[in-house]
C-alpha cells in the first residue's frame, strides 16, 4: 500500500451527553481499497461516518486526508475533499427526475446558467450506465425503488469525483441481480484507486469484496485484518468479543399460557413474511437481529400500525384483526416505540398527559378529564418506575433521554396490557437507567405479563430473554434458548447458522 | 407524454368544454367578445405565473388581490398627476416587488407560516387602502387608457405583452437554472439546502417576484378602463390559486408548471362567459369555480395515493 | 397551557393569555375615556354607554362564534378557511326552509344546524379520509359554499319579514344582555369546557403537536380531526342563525371576510398556528379585543371626523395579527439562534432495525 493513506484516523473520541460512542477509534485508509467496518449496532459506526462527513465533531483525536491533518470538517468542506457517502435512505428531490438530481448535486450553484438538459440526460446516462443501472434518467425519483434511488445516490458520488466513498449498508434492500451490478462498481471504484469504506452486516460480502476489515465495538476498534488472514468465526468471536459477564437480573418467572400466537403472519408493504412464533405469559420473547430485519416492521404490524395482510395472529386463543392501533389497545397489545422522541413522548406535554394518553377511555369514563386522578396515577407511576422529573407537569422535553423512555413505558403498563412489546428501550439511555429498565422488564415477566422485547444489544437480547427469536430479511430465522451463546445468536442473524452452528 | 399528463387532461378538459360550446353556443367564438375576454384575462395570468412559483416553492400567497388594489391605486394617482406611462410601470412593478418582499421577509426570515403572514399583510393593506382613498375612484388621463392605442390594438398589445411573459416565464422556469431551484426547495427544502441552495433566499425571492408580476398586472389593469376601482384586486387571489391548482401545480410544492396554470386559468375564465351562453345564471359561476377546485384537489389527492410512494 | 398544570404566580401573570388581558383593560379604558362625550343635551353618548356596551356585545357574537370554532381546528394544526362562507350559505338556506319550504322556523333552525355539519362533514371527509391539506380543501369549500349561496339566491333575494318572536333573538334584551349573548356564552363555555375538560380537546392537543405521536398512543386521528370539522359547520350554522336574527334578513353575502377575522382574534388570543398550544378563553379575549378596538375607534371624535373607523378597525387588526405573530416566533427564534452558538448536539436517537 502507498505510503500517505487518503484517510487516517487516530483517537477519535466522541461523547453524546453521558454516552459514549467513540473512545479512541483508529482507521487507516488507502487509495484504491475496499476496507471494511464491521460492528454490532450500536459500536460506533455511523458515529465514525457522521465524523467522517463533516456532520459531527469529535470531541478528540485527529482526521488526517492525504497526509494532512483537517481541524474543522463542515459537510462542505468534506464534499469539496472528496468524500461521499451513500445512506441507506437517500436525500433526493422526490419530485424531480434523475437526471435533474444528478444535476443539482454536481454542477455549480450558480443561479444565472442556462440549464442544457441534453447534456443533463447524457451525463445522468453515463453514470448510470458505468453502473449498469437500467434507470430512466428521465423518470421521477419517486417513481423508483429504494434500491434504484441508491443506484442513483451512488451515480452521484461516482459524478462528484469523489476519492473517499462511504457506502453504509448499500445492500440492505437490494435484489441478487442488484447486488453483483453494485458489486462490480465497488471494485471499479477501486481499479480508479478511490478508497471505499464499506459497511455490512453480510459476511460473504465482505469476503468477496473487502480488502481489509476493521471491527467495532463498544466504541473502539478491536482490530483491523487483510481479509485473506481472518474467516467468519473469527470475525464474528471480534464483533462479539466479551463473554456476557454484565449482571442481568435472573429469570424468576415461569412460562404460563401462550397470550400471542402468530403462524405465516407478513405484510407486503413493509417486507415482513411467514414470520410464526408463541410468546407464553410470563416470559420475555427477544427479538435480536441486525439492522433491516424487520423486528420493528413486525412490532408495528402487530400494533396495527401496518396492519397484517397475511397469515393469523390469536391473542389468549382468540383469532383477531388488527387493522388499526385502537384495535390493538383494545385487544391488550401495548408498543413501546423505538423513536421515543417522535412517536414515545409527546415532547410538548406534560409528563401527567403524556402517562395516561393511551388510557383516556378508563381514567376519565365519561369523558371529563379527572385531573386528581391523572395526577395520581402519574405520581403512582413516578415513584415505581423512578422517573427523575421536577413534577408531572414537567413537558417530556424537559427529561433526559431515559427519564422519556420511563414515561413512555409507563404510558403502557398503565393500560395493564397482556402483551408489551418494547422496541429498544434501552437505545441511547445511560447505564444507570439501562440497568432499571432492565428490572423493570424483568419484574414485569415475573407479574405474568408477555413481553417482547426487541433489541440491538446482543448481550441485552441475551441476558434478559427466556427464549430469543433471531430475525433476518423481513422473516424469522431462529429461535434459540435464553442464554444462548453470542456467537450462535451472531451467526443466526448473519444468516451463516448453516455453516456455524455446530 | 407522460410527464404532461395532468397538463394535457386539463387542456383535454378544456377541448372539450369548447367544443361543447361550439355546439351549443356557437354565439361564444365571435372575435370580439372573446378578445375582451381574453383581454380581461390577461392580468389574472401575469399573478397567475407569479402564484404558480409561489406554490411549486410550497408556500401560499394570499395577499395578491390585496397587493393588486394598492398597486393600481398608487400607479393611478402617479398617471393622474401626470407621470409618463413609461415611469409609472417600473414604478408599479417596484413597489409591487416592495410590498412582496415584506411577505418575504416574513415568512423566509421569521418562518412563518406564508398562509397566515399574507392573510394578515391582506388584510392590512385592503383596509389601509380604504382607510386613505375612502373607495373613491381615480380617473385617469384619456392617454393612459390602451396606452394611447385603439382599443383593439391595445388588446393585442395586452394579451401579446401577458402570453410574451407567460412564455418567457415558462422557458425560464424549465431551462434557467433559478427556475429549477424553485422546484428544488419546493420538493425538499433541506435536500437543497445540502444540494448548495440557500432556500429562505429563494423564497425570499420567490414572494418579492409575485409582488413585481401583481404590480405589472395592476398596470396592465389600468389600461382597460378610464377609472381605477379600489375593489379591482377584490378575490384575486382565490382566481389564480383555483387556476394554479386546477392547471397541477400541487399544493405541496415542486410539482406542475405554467403551462397548467395557463390552461387552468383559461378553463376556469371559460365558466362565467360559458354560462351565459347556455343560458345558466351566472350565479353558479363562484359554486362551480369551488367544485372544479375540489375535484383537481381530490383527483391529486387520489393519483398521489395510488402512487404510493407520496 | 391547560389551567390544569399548577403554575407559580409570576408565570400566571405572564401568560399570553394575561397579557392579552391588560391589553384590552388598557383598550377599553381609553376608549371609556376618549370615546365618551356629552351631547348638547346634556345626555352621555359614545363608547361609555351600555348600550354601546351591548352593541359591542351584540355585533361580535358572530365573528366570536367562527372564533370559537376554529380554535379547535388550529389547536390540531389544521385550518378552516370555509366558516365564512358556510355562514353564508346556512343563512340562505334558513330562509329558504322557511320562506319557501314553509317550515316554522324552529324546524328550519333545526335542519340549518344539520346541514352545517353536514358540509363541516364535506371538509372532514376530504382532509381526514383523502388525506388532502385543509389549507387547499377549504378554499375550494370557501368558494363552493358561497358560490352555491349566490346561486340559490341568484344573487339577488334576501329573505325578510322574519317574525318578531325570532328578531327577538338577534334584536332584544333578555335577562338583562343581549338575547344572542346567551347563546354564544352557551357555545363559548361548552367548547371551553370540550377544549379544556375532556379528553376530546386532549386528543385535539396531543394530534396538533403531533400527529404520529398521537397515532402510537392509539388515539383515532382521524375521527378527531373530522369532528374538529364537523363542529366548525355546526358552529358557522349556530351563528348563520343569529346572524339572520340581528338583521331581520337572510342574505347570500352573509359573513364574507368574516373567517379572516376570526382566525386573526385566535391567532391574537395566543393560539400556535402550528398546531397544539392555545385556549378558548384566548381566543374569547382575542375577539374582545378586536371587538373593542372596532367600536371603540368609531367612538373617537377624530375618527367620527375621518368617517373611517371601519377601515382603520381592520388596519389595526392586521397589523395586531402580524405583530402578534412575530412575537409568537422571536422568543423561539432567539432560543435557537443560542443553542446554535453553544451549537451542543443532543444525541440523536439513530433510526435502525
Amino acid at each position: 500500500m502507498s505510503p500517505a493513506p487518503l484517510l487516517q484516523l487516530r483517537q477519535l473520541v466522541k461523547n453524546y451527553g453521558g454516552v459514549r460512542a467513540l473512545r479512541g477509534v483508529d482507521f487507516d485508509l488507502h487509495a484504491g481499497e475496499v476496507h471494511a467496518l464491521l460492528g454490532e449496532n450500536g459500536a460506533g459506526k455511523s458515529t465514525l461516518i457522521k465524523i467522517v462527513t463533516g456532520a459531527h465533531q469529535p470531541d478528540g483525536g485527529t482526521i488526517t486526508l492525504a497526509g494532512e491533518t483537517v481541524t474543522a470538517l463542515t459537510p462542505a468542506t468534506a464534499r469539496t475533499l472528496g468524500i461521499a457517502c451513500i445512506y441507506q435512505q437517500p436525500a433526493l428531490f422526490p419530485d424531480l427526475t434523475v437526471a435533474e438530481n444528478l444535476a443539482l448535486r454536481l454542477e455549480p450553484a450558480a443561479a444565472g446558467r442556462r440549464v442544457d438538459w441534453p447534456a443533463r440526460r447524457t451525463r445522468a446516462r453515463e453514470l448510470l450506465a458505468r453502473l449498469g443501472a437500467a434507470i430512466d434518467p428521465e423518470a421521477e425519483v419517486r417513481s423508483l425503488s429504494m434500491p434504484e434511488q441508491q443506484l442513483v445516490e451512488i451515480a452521484c458520488a461516482l459524478g462528484s469525483g469523489a476519492r473517499i466513498v462511504i457506502m453504509d449498508e448499500p445492500t440492505a434492500s437490494l435484489t441478487q441481480k442488484e447486488q453483483h451490478l453494485l458489486f462490480a462498481v465497488v471494485r471499479e471504484l477501486r481499479q480508479s484507486s478511490v478508497g471505499v469504506i464499506y459497511i455490512s452486516h453480510r459476511l460473504e460480502e465482505i469476503f468477496a469484496l473487502a480488502d481489509r476489515v476493521t471491527v467495532l465495538r463498544d466504541g473502539q476498534s478491536v482490530g483491523t485484518h487483510p481479509v485473506s488472514a481472518i474467516n467468519e468465526a473469527g470475525l464474528i468471536r471480534l464483533m462479539v468479543g466479551r463473554e456476557v459477564s454484565q449482571i442481568y437480573p435472573a429469570s424468576e418467572s415461569v412460562a404460563r399460557e401462550v397470550v400471542l400466537s402468530l403462524r405465516g403472519v407478513g405484510c407486503a408493504a413493509s417486507g415482513v413474511h411467514a414470520v410464526s412464533f408463541d410468546v407464553r405469559a410470563g416470559e420475555v420473547f427477544g427479538l435480536g437481529g441486525l439492522v433491516g430485519a424487520g423486528r420493528t416492521e413486525l412490532a408495528r404490524v402487530l400494533f396495527g400500525l401496518t396492519p397484517a395482510d397475511a397469515g393469523e395472529i390469536t391473542l389468549n386463543g382468540q383469532r383477531v384483526t388488527l387493522p388499526s392501533p385502537q384495535a390493538a389497545v383494545a385487544h391488550g397489545i401495548a408498543y413501546v416505540p423505538e423513536d421515543r422522541r417522535r412517536h414515545g413522548v409527546v415532547l410538548e406535554l406534560p409528563i401527567a398527559h403524556n402517562m395516561t394518553m393511551a388510557i383516556h377511555r378508563h381514567l376519565f369514563p365519561h369523558t371529563w378529564l379527572r385531573f386528581g386522578a391523572e395526577r395520581g396515577l402519574a405520581r403512582e407511576f413516578i415513584r415505581d418506575l423512578a422517573v427523575k422529573c421536577s413534577s408531572p407537569d414537567a413537558p417530556g422535553a424537559s427529561l433526559s433521554g431515559g427519564n422519556q423512555q420511563k414515561v413512555s413505558l409507563a404510558r403502557w403498563l398503565a393500560t395493564k396490557p397482556k402483551l408489551l412489546i418494547l422496541d429498544e428501550p434501552t437505545q441511547g439511555v445511560d447505564v444507570g437507567a439501562k440497568s432499571e429498565i432492565h428490572k423493570i422488564v424483568r419484574r414485569l415477566a415475573k407479574d405474568g405479563l408477555a413481553v417482547i422485547l426487541i433489541s440491538s444489544d446482543l448481550p441485552e437480547v441475551i441476558g434478559l430473554s427466556d427464549r430469543i427469536g433471531v430475525m433476518g430479511g423481513g422473516t424469522l430465522r431462529a429461535i434459540l434458548p435464553g442464554q444462548s451463546d453470542p456467537h450462535v445468536v451472531m451467526s443466526a442473524a448473519l444468516g451463516t447458522a448453516e455453516k456455524g452452528a455446530a | 407524454m407522460k410527464r404532461y399528463f395532468r397538463e394535457l387532461s386539463v387542456v383535454g378538459a378544456l377541448g372539450v368544454g369548447l367544443l361543447g360550446l361550439a355546439i351549443f353556443a356557437p354565439a361564444f367564438f365571435q372575435p370580439q367578445p372573446l378578445l375582451s375576454l381574453v383581454t380581461r384575462e390577461a392580468p389574472t395570468l401575469v399573478v397567475a405565473c407569479g402564484m404558480a412559483f409561489v406554490i411549486i416553492c410550497r408556500q401560499i400567497d394570499i395577499s395578491v388581490g390585496s397587493m393588486f388594489s394598492v398597486c393600481s391605486v398608487c400607479a393611478g394617482l402617479l398617471a393622474a398627476r401626470g407621470w409618463p406611462l413609461l415611469l409609472v410601470l417600473p414604478a408599479a412593478v417596484a413597489l409591487g416587488a416592495l410590498l412582496g418582499a415584506v411577505n418575504g421577509l416574513l415568512v423566509a426570515g421569521l418562518r412563518l407560516p406564508s398562509i397566515v403572514v399574507t392573510l394578515a399583510t391582506m388584510v392590512t393593506l385592503r383596509q389601509g387602502l380604504n382607510l386613505v382613498r375612502q373607495g373613491e375612484f381615480v380617473n385617469l388621463p384619456d392617454r393612459v387608457q390602451w396606452f394611447g392605442l385603439s382599443q383593439t390594438a391595445g388588446q393585442l398589445v395586452l394579451v401579446a405583452g401577458a402570453v410574451a411573459l407567460l412564455v418567457a416565464l415558462g422557458l425560464a422556469m424549465r431551462h434557467l437554472a433559478a427556475g429549477r431551484f424553485v422546484y428544488a426547495v419546493g420538493t425538499d427544502a433541506e435536500a437543497a439546502r445540502l444540494a448548495g441552495i440557500r432556500p429562505q433566499l429563494v423564497t425570499f425571492l420567490v414572494f418579492g417576484f409575485v409582488g413585481a408580476l401583481t404590480g405589472l398586472a395592476a398596470m396592465m389593469n389600468l389600461a382597460q378602463s378610464p377609472q381605477v376601482q379600489p375593489l379591482s384586486g377584490l378575490g384575486l387571489e382565490l382566481k389564480v390559486i383555483a387556476a394554479v391548482v386546477v392547471g397541477g401545480v400541487a399544493i405541496s410544492g415542486g410539482r406542475g408548471n405554467l403551462w397548467g396554470a395557463f390552461a387552468g386559468l383559461l378553463l376556469l375564465a371559460c365558466v362565467a362567459p360559458a354560462l351565459t351562453h347556455l343560458h345558466i345564471e351566472a350565479y353558479w359561476e363562484k359554486a362551480i369555480q369551488g367544485a372544479i377546485i375540489l375535484l383537481a384537489v381530490v383527483a391529486d389527492g387520489v393519483r398521489s395515493r395510488k402512487g404510493g410512494t407520496g | 397551557m391547560t389551567n390544569s398544570v399548577k403554575r407559580d404566580w409570576k408565570s400566571v401573570l405572564l401568560s399570553h393569555e394575561m397579557l392579552l388581558l391588560y391589553v384590552l383593560v388598557a383598550e377599553w379604558l381609553f376608549f371609556f375615556f376618549a370615546g365618551t362625550t356629552t351631547n348638547r343635551r346634556g345626555v352621555i353618548v359614545g363608547f361609555g354607554t351600555l348600550d354601546r356596551q351591548f352593541d359591542i356585545l351584540r355585533h361580535s357574537c358572530e365573528i366570536g362564534l367562527l372564533a370559537l370554532a376554529l380554535t379547535p381546528v388550529i389547536i390540531t394544526a389544521g385550518i378552516d378557511l370555509s366558516v365564512g362562507s358556510l355562514l353564508g350559505l346556512c343563512a340562505i338556506l334558513f330562509g329558504k326552509l322557511w320562506h319557501d319550504g314553509g317550515l316554522s322556523l324552529p324546524l328550519a333552525a333545526f335542519l340549518t344546524l344539520g346541514i352545517g355539519t353536514l358540509a363541516g362533514g364535506l371538509n372532514a371527509t376530504l382532509i381526514t379520509a383523502l388525506r388532502l391539506p385543509p389549507l387547499i380543501v377549504t378554499l375550494g369549500t370557501y368558494s363552493l359554499f358561497r358560490g352555491l349561496a349566490e346561486a340559490i339566491t341568484h344573487g339577488a333575494i334576501t329573505y325578510t319579514d322574519f317574525p318578531a318572536s325570532f328578531l327577538f333573538l338577534g334584536q332584544e334584551r333578555w335577562l338583562g344582555l343581549p338575547a344572542q349573548a346567551w347563546l354564544f356564552l352557551l357555545v363559548a363555555v361548552a367548547v371551553w369546557l370540550l377544549m379544556h375538560r375532556t379528553t376530546f380537546g386532549r386528543g385535539f392537543r396531543t394530534i396538533g403537536f403531533s400527529p404520529e405521536g398521537a397515532r402510537y398512543a392509539g388515539l383515532p386521528v382521524g375521527r378527531r380531526l373530522a369532528l374538529v370539522y364537523m363542529l366548525a359547520g355546526f358552529i358557522a350554522a349556530v351563528a348563520a342563525i343569529i346572524y339572520t336574527a340581528r338583521l331581520g334578513q337572510a342574505k347570500a353575502d352573509a359573513g364574507t371576510g368574516y373567517e379572516l377575522f376570526a382566525i386573526t382574534a385566535v391567532v391574537l388570543g395566543g393560539t400556535s398556528i402550528f398546531g397544539g398550544s392555545g385556549s378558548v378563553h384566548g381566543t374569547l379575549l382575542g375577539v374582545a379585543a378586536i371587538a373593542v378596538l372596532k367600536n371603540g375607534l368609531a367612538c373617537l371624535p377624530v375618527v367620527m371626523r375621518l368617517n373611517a373607523a371601519e377601515e382603520m378597525s381592520g388596519l389595526l387588526t392586521g397589523a395586531l395579527l402580524l405583530l402578534a405573530l412575530t412575537g409568537s416566533v422571536l422568543p423561539k427564534m432567539l432560543s435557537t439562534f443560542r443553542a446554535h452558538r453553544h451549537a451542543a448536539q443532543p444525541p440523536s436517537p439513530s433510526p435502525s432495525s
